[in-house]
């Protein structure tokens, strides 16, 4: 048996509908004819940090005009975007730059399996759009306070920062602009519930990641 | 209803099942701020009332009025309520507390849930007996008409014939207004189909806005005793 069969957070799984509402096969129904008759230079996929942040001025300013779709739904953990990225929401593009943001919400995972899970979304966005480039961003720290999952998503950054330095068709980029406070606090001003950014931690968070995105897409050839 | 039969009405913090304390570093957080700050308007539920504060609209609408924001993503009306009796109603005296809580009660019937509401409610009057308390109704959910929207529907329901049983009580409900004609739930307003958009939250500011606007300005008492 393979790494990928035994890892839950690297088996594609769509989420269950366990609130009776269909409301995550709507948004990735949405997100599959979103792609037809769009072209998207751009797309953001990822969990509730890729899916706020498109309901913020920030986007409009930095990410609208570089023709970027935004396929975030919160609560998602690596085996729902896997299952996404699996079942249509690459099919009708062809962007040159998908910017990958997950893993914080992998509950009950360790750091080895969230890393294998972020990698085999990156293989299969590879295989889908051979043309390009994934750039997977770094989980953010979380709590207001030091605890066990600060220390598994800097684990995971490692895995996946590691993992990745071998590929030339993906990266690696921390976008933690220094949240945690010299006493190891996180402030509410950044991450209004410790976990969620407000307009100002995007602001940190964005600014450095758009000028990151701009420099691949004037990159022809490396991609 | 008494709480003793209800599940929706009994007091429970919320389980730190994913081992950051985020949940109650939130409510420390609020029961500090009410040491410091004096708020005329007190905003308390979950998600809903929490990313009101993310928004363009609270700075527009609802910080001039001084208002606190004690929202968090995910609570039910037992959070709420243990959270209230835990010390967020601790030294402040609002003259207006907006409540908007329930959907997140998957665990509930429409009638339980509606009566964790107003055993909130009734918890408001009792330790701010001078303040009005407006009970925001619950929104509909899901792009297509499915169980959780008529759940959502009969708790509105029960709430506008409950309610009047306090007399300080009011319910605003603009549920009506995010349904399309054939059903739909737009993602221009809802952008989960749950969560609001910026422009989702106009449709309930204005309306919630006036109502406040109207209720702060009959404070006959305090108006008189400035005049003096
Ligand atoms: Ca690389």
């Amino acid at each position: 048996m393979s790494v990928e069969e035994t890892n839950p957070a690297a088996t594609p799984t769509p989420c269950g509908d366990i609130h009776g509402d269909g409301r995550w096969m709507s948004m990735h129904e949405r997100f599959v004819s979103d792609g037809k008759g769009k072209e998207p230079e751009v797309v953001f996929v990822g969990d509730s940090l890729i899916q706020l942040m498109h309901q913020f001025g920030i986007w409009r300013q930095l990410f609208s005009p570089l023709h970027s779709l935004n396929f975030g739904i919160g609560g998602d953990a690596t085996q729902h975007v896997l299952w996404r990225l699996s079942n249509g929401e690459l099919d009708n593009i062809s962007p040159k730059v998908m910017v990958l943001w997950v893993g914080t919400n992998n509950h009950g995972h360790t750091a080895e399996q969230i890393s294998g899970g972020i990698m085999a979304i990156v293989q299969v966005i590879k295989n889908k759009l051979p043309q390009a480039h994934t750039l997977v961003l770094g989980l953010l720290p979380r709590g207001k306070m030091p605890n066990p999952l600060r220390e598994r998503n800097a684990s995971v950054n490692k895995l996946v920062q590691e993992a990745l330095s071998s590929l030339p068709y993906a990266s690696f980029l921390n976008v933690d602009p220094g949240f945690v406070h010299s006493n190891g606090s996180i402030s509410h001003q950044d991450m209004y519930d410790y976990l969620h950014l407000t307009p100002k931690g995007y602001q940190a968070v964005c600014e450095p990641l758009h000028e990151h995105i701009k420099s691949l897409l004037e990159k022809p050839g490396e991609h | 209803m008494s709480g003793d039969e209800n599940p929706a009405a009994v007091p429970k913090p919320v389980e730190d099942v994913q081992g950051d304390a985020r949940w109650i570093s939130q409510h420390t957080r609020f029961s500090q701020e009410c040491k410091d700050a004096e708020p005329d308007v007190l905003f308390i539920g979950d998600s809903m009332v929490q990313l009101m504060q993310q928004y363009d609209i609270w700075r527009e609408y609802f910080s001039p009025l001084h208002a606190l924001n004690f929202g968090i993503g995910g609570d039910t009306t037992c959070n709420v309520l243990w959270r209230l009796q835990n010390g967020e109603l601790e030294n402040i005296r609002p003259k207006v507390v907006v409540l908007w809580v329930g959907t997140n009660n998957h665990e509930h019937t429409a009638e339980q849930v509606a009566g964790g509401v107003m055993a909130i409610a009734q918890l408001l009057a009792t330790r701010l007996p001078k303040a009005k308390i407006i009970v925001l109704g619950l929104l509909p959910r899901g792009e297509r008409p499915n169980p959780l929207r008529e759940k959502n529907t009969n708790v509105n329901s029960f709430l506008r014939s409950w309610l009047p049983r306090i007399p300080q009580a009011l319910f605003l409900d603009v549920s009506a207004e995010l349904v399309h004609s054939d059903g739909t739930i737009s993602i221009q307003q809802m952008f989960d189909f749950l969560h609001l958009t910026s422009s989702g939250y106009r449709i309930i500011a204005k309306p919630l806005y006036d109502l406040l606007l109207q209720i702060l300005e009959e404070t006959p008492e305090e108006r008189r005793a400035s005049l003096v």
